[in-house]
């Protein structure tokens, strides 16, 4: 679900700066009003955390790996602000650490997988509970989610950004090639995500008791 | 039985190995010694197939490994004949008990009675216990064990050993050492531990910190060239005051020393 | 300086490449952005088609289907398009390893601290990601099915969590020794 610069048009990516910009400010102001010492350095491991995640990657049946999300998993465990804090942070690091990611997509995988995702992972998981179900859906939901955003970002290039002929500037395809093609993969994906959440919780619950 | 020709390796600028030539033979126990940092783990790794040379190559039985692990047969041969102990066991352990963990390899080799194997390894290495736990709930040292079985139990030719000792306690170090000396097979162990060198092995690579190897030979030899340990950052120097007098002088010192 | 000028330099030009519509001058500003590179050019080139050309071929393949009856029409979409494409992550990759970000972005010392502290973790988590998937590599005769990739997955995700609680708890505890929670009650 990597978007590369290019693809984005700037009536896209500037409300999107926009958008965020104010959500990042708000995070970070959030973080430094907490009186604990601990938040900086956990939004920094959680970022770290997050990182390593969206690393393990999963073979599919036809020979290819497919790369988790793990959007649902940094929700779970860090809440909805941080996890949007660290996965913008990730997204942050990696185009200036490796060069990729793209900043024109910065904004919009920060709002569709840190915020969209996270928030969908949570609401899953407030719904069903800590259970096995509560676990899947939240992994299932923060991929998905995230996946239709992202479609219907790209599929809106065509209809904000034309030239004079009516041809389109950026990304061409509308929601009808869009909407399958990014969120159908991504339903399976999803299940990789599920299945992960659920069971690295059952690795990491019994130590959570006291 | 192993040998590597000018092997080189790079991390982006950073490098790890600035050409290694060296030959092991079956059978023989080898100590690699290196300060942290020289290069000890990448050429365990590249040994093992791993990670990949940015020049030189690796032979196993005559074959260079990198184009050898493209054959599927060849490369189910190689990953059963040599075993590979990481540094951090937790790297090693992802399965829901010891047994499952030392069972791991066998069932992956498709062996019969894979269960029986596992059970005979661990209670070998003394883990009979714990067989049910989950390996993340153990003891570090617990840990190192559970990774040792878990390639024993292919019963390998060439084991090659991260710093096996690093989580175990003087009394289970000891009896590592005595068990490792009584394996057949052929063993290439990394420590930065000169006082574990002799008893590990009787040749000795050092990697120097110019990440090539500086010494190859006798260990007991090596103790007594101090100009080859000080290169490798093996011993110090320090001032040095002795209660009985009031000298003070500077000699070559190592605290892990016997 | 240096850094907070290549940054504000780089995000002029990407805004610059988003407004200009004209395939001659994205063209140009990628050819420029390539040359640039001198001697580094074949390791910039491939490292390019490696993040562009699975993307970009199929979007590019795609449109040519969708549009076949006017291909004229779709070829000069497309030239546009993936010049663009070129243009911006050739720049990216270009500049951004070169921008040191915490100097960058230095105008708050907290953002500053928050990214020294996440760089550093994100980089020891890679290395030790990277044992994890050698650890199984080295212990797997063939490319493993499903269930032990997710099994390991999952272990793999777990030991990650759990590592990142414990550093945060003793980062906290080495920032408070060294006097950083001074001013807070």
């Amino acid at each position: 679900m990597h978007i590369p610069d290019g693809f984005i048009a700037p009536q896209v990516y500037g409300p999107a700066y926009g958008a965020a910009g104010v959500l990042w400010a708000v995070g970070l102001r959030r973080l430094r009003r907490r009186l604990d010492p601990a938040a900086v350095p956990r939004l920094a491991v959680a970022t770290a955390a997050a990182f390593a995640l969206m690393m393990v990657s999963l073979p599919l049946p036809g020979g290819t790996t497919v790369h988790v999300s793990g959007v649902g998993m940094v929700a779970v465990l860090f809440g909805v602000w941080q996890a949007f804090l660290a996965l913008s942070l990730v997204y942050l690091l990696q185009a200036f650490m490796l060069g990729t990611g793209g900043v024109t997509a910065l904004p919009v995988n920060a709002l569709a997988m840190g915020l969209g995702g996270s928030l969908a992972a949570v609401g899953a998981l407030r719904l069903l509970g800590r259970g096995r179900v509560g676990l899947f859906l939240a992994g299932w939901f923060g991929t998905v989610v995230p996946a239709v955003i992202v479609a219907f970002v790209l599929g809106l290039q065509p209809l904000v950004a034309r030239a004079a002929d009516g041809t389109p500037l950026f990304f061409p395809f509308g929601w009808a090639v869009t909407l399958p093609a990014v969120v159908i993969p991504h339903l399976a994906v999803g299940v990789a995500d599920g299945v992960l959440a659920v069971l690295a919780w059952r690795i990491l619950a019994p130590q959570e008791e006291p | 039985m192993i040998a590597t020709e000018q092997l080189r390796h790079a991390y982006g600028p950073t490098v790890t190995l600035a050409g290694v030539d060296l030959v092991l033979a079956a059978g023989q126990k080898v100590v690699l010694l290196g300060s942290n940092g020289c290069g000890k783990s990448t050429l365990l790794k590249l040994l093992a197939g791993v990670i990949a040379p940015s020049s030189g190559r690796v032979l196993y039985a005559g074959r260079a490994v990198h184009e050898g692990l493209r054959d599927k047969g060849w490369r189910r041969r190689f990953r059963r004949e040599v075993g590979l102990l990481f540094q951090n066991p937790d790297a090693m352990l992802f399965n829901a008990t010891v047994l499952d963990e030392i069972a791991f390899g066998p069932r992956q080799h498709g062996l019969d009675s894979a269960g029986d194997r596992a059970r005979d390894w661990a209670g070998r290495v003394g883990l009979d216990a714990v067989l049910d736990r989950a390996p993340w709930t153990l003891s570090a040292g617990q840990k190192q064990l559970v990774c040792l079985a878990s390639l024993l139990v292919l019963e390998p030719r060439l084991l090659l050993l991260d710093e096996p000792t690093s989580a175990l306690d003087p009394r289970s170090t000891g009896w590592l050492v005595d068990f490792l000396q009584d394996l057949p097979q052929t063993l290439l162990v990394a420590t930065h531990n000169l006082s574990l060198a002799s008893e590990l092995g009787e040749r000795c690579l050092v990697v120097g910190e110019d990440h090539t190897i500086i010494h190859d030979g006798d260990v007991l030899a090596l103790r007594g060239d101090h100009e080859v340990l000080a290169r490798a950052n093996l011993v110090h120097t320090h001032r040095h005051r002795h209660r009985d007098g009031e000298v003070q002088h500077r000699h070559y010192h190592t605290h892990d020393w016997d | 300086m240096r850094d907070r000028a290549l940054l504000l330099g780089y995000l002029a030009a990407v805004v610059t490449a988003t407004l200009v519509h004209d395939p001659r001058v994205l063209g140009a500003g990628a050819v420029l952005v390539l040359l640039s590179a001198g001697r580094d050019l074949p390791r910039l080139l491939r490292r390019l088609l490696r993040a562009t050309l699975p993307v970009v071929l199929a979007v590019s393949l795609g449109y040519v289907v969708a549009a076949r009856d006017d291909l004229a029409t779709a070829g000069a979409v497309l030239l546009r398009l993936d010049l663009r494409v070129l243009l911006l992550v050739g720049l990216a990759l270009r500049v951004l390893p070169a921008v040191n970000l915490q100097r960058a972005l230095g105008f708050s010392d907290s953002l500053r601290f928050l990214l020294v502290l996440a760089t550093s973790q994100v980089l020891a988590f890679g290395r030790l990601f990277a044992d994890f998937r050698h650890a199984l590599d080295a212990r797997t005769p063939a490319r493993v099915g499903p269930p032990t990739a997710l099994r390991h997955g999952a272990a793999t995700a777990a030991w990650f969590v759990r590592r990142a609680e414990h550093d945060a708890a003793a980062m906290t505890q080495a920032l408070d020794a060294r006097g950083l929670f001074l001013d807070r009650d």
